[in-house]
């Protein structure tokens, strides 16, 4: 029953998977697309997941601006690394959709560029935070990209009704009910999902950083002790 | 000395120091050139299809060749300097606007010098070319202001000239959008007022976040 208690949220979202995977894979198919359409019940939420996960890292961002606590800063970075990988998938699985209804992996489509570009806008602000060593440094410079960052995401949103192309716009009203309801399912899966990663993310930036803490205070001891410990007595020129 | 008179000052000391060494007058704009010569040469020599493509080429070597005008801006401004402009009491947001304001005139200056040959050797249609007068500035204050950001973030990184870039190309994705559908929409005879719109907006949501952000970007650099 312990186990059960602490993992309640991990159980959760194992089933909740479980049980969009089997709906999505036995919903009446598109009438059009066929099967290669329930492709759809992993690329939309996981571009949901995406945007939900930046928009979290602009929150982020924004509290740690304001309360200079690092909870927030991990929690803006965790967001922003689920984030990419969940873009990174929702690409790939735009790609894998688009070959058998456009007839190509790629086309320079605004939404698929626009997603592309999200993608490498979160790579650079992870790679901002790897380049620099100081933890409140790091904070600081990162929340402000965090901010900045987040301009896209509306532009990547709104890029089908601006430009009107090959992406079809938003569609969860339109289509029939069935296919509604897996749809909202994936969503919800992939939603309890980002939570169970979220929360694990969070716990190992805890602990690298006690860890990084740790091998500070060592260093300093040695350096310490390197400095203190010779004396004129034991020198070998002596 | 008043919040504006401080932006003039810092704007004018980073214009000096640009027309000491004429950088980008004298080194990023004729590489610049180089590049929109030697276009044609890797996509072929077709007039028709130059005089298409030219615009678009354009921009897109203004948004590359760009990232040099503003990582030079980041390259002057040493920790010397830094220390002095804050110890001379210049605000933050002073500063920063200040920087933008140069930044900006640079890449407007950047993006002047290449007009010429990009119709020279291109022969793009200049249907609607007054507007210009609109897009250009438009451009070059969105690019100023995402280089005075992430040069600010970026600044003593020691990966510094691969990630100011990084940061700053896939954010431009609304600038060179605007820029490019604006044009597109002149050739076209179509309206251009929502790509105007976007622009603006987009430059005042990073002048927002810039003036915002100008305390902590200041404490990240001390």
């Amino acid at each position: 029953m312990t186990i059960v208690r602490n993992r309640w949220l991990e159980i959760a979202t194992v089933a909740i998977i479980g049980v969009s995977l089997f709906r999505s894979m036995t919903v009446v198919a598109d009438v059009t697309q066929g099967d290669v359409q329930r492709i759809m019940y992993v690329h939309v939420p996981s571009a949901w997941l995406a945007f939900l996960a930046f928009m979290v890292t602009m929150v982020g961002s924004a509290a740690w601006l304001r309360t200079k606590d690092q909870r927030w800063d991990r929690l803006a970075a965790s967001s922003a690394e689920i984030g990419v990988v969940f873009t990174g998938l929702a690409i790939v699985a735009g790609m894998i959709w688009a070959k058998p209804v456009w007839g190509q992996f790629w086309t320079w489509e605004p939404r698929l560029v626009t997603t592309a570009l999200l993608f490498f806008i979160y790579l650079g602000y992870l790679a901002l935070r790897r380049a620099v060593i100081d933890p409140v440094q790091r904070a600081r410079r990162a929340a402000i990209m965090g901010i900045v960052a987040a301009v896209q995401i509306p532009i990547v949103y709104y890029s089908v009704n601006w430009w009107r192309s090959l992406h079809q716009p938003s569609s969860a009203r339109s289509i029939d009910t069935p296919l509604r309801i897996t749809l909202l399912l994936g969503v919800v899966a992939f939603t309890f999902a980002y939570a169970v990663l979220l929360r694990r993310r969070l716990e190992l930036a805890r602990l690298e950083e006690e860890l990084d803490a740790k091998r500070f205070e060592q260093s300093q001891s040695v350096a310490g002790a390197d400095i203190t410990v010779p004396s004129l007595a034991s020198h070998p020129h002596d | 000395m008043t919040f504006w008179r401080q932006v003039y000052e810092v704007a004018r000391k980073d214009l000096l120091v640009e027309s000491r060494t004429a950088e980008v007058a004298l080194m990023t704009a004729p590489f610049g050139a180089a590049a929109l010569i030697l276009i044609p040469l890797a996509i072929g020599t077709d007039a028709p299809l130059l005089s298409q493509l030219g615009p678009g080429l354009y921009w897109i070597v203004v948004l590359l060749f760009g990232m040099l005008v503003i990582l030079r801006k980041s390259a002057v401004d040493g920790q010397a300097q830094r220390d002095l402009v804050r110890l001379l009491g210049i605000e933050p947001a002073a500063a920063f606007a200040g920087a933008t304001v140069a930044t900006s005139a640079l890449v407007l200056f950047f993006e002047v010098a290449l007009g010429p040959i990009l119709i020279a050797l291109y022969n793009p249609e200049l249907r609607g070319w007054p507007w210009l007068f609109v897009i250009l500035p438009l451009v070059a204050t969105g690019m100023g202001l995402l280089g005075t950001i992430a040069s600010g973030v970026t600044t003593s990184i020691g990966t510094r000239t691969s990630l100011t870039p990084l940061l700053i190309v896939p954010l431009s994705l609304p600038l060179l959008m605007g820029a490019t559908q604006a044009l597109e929409g002149l050739r076209l005879g179509r309206g251009i007022v929502p790509w105007l719109i976007l622009l603006f907006a987009v430059d005042l949501a990073l002048a927002v976040s810039g003036v915002l952000a100008a305390r902590p970007l200041e404490e990240a650099v001390t």
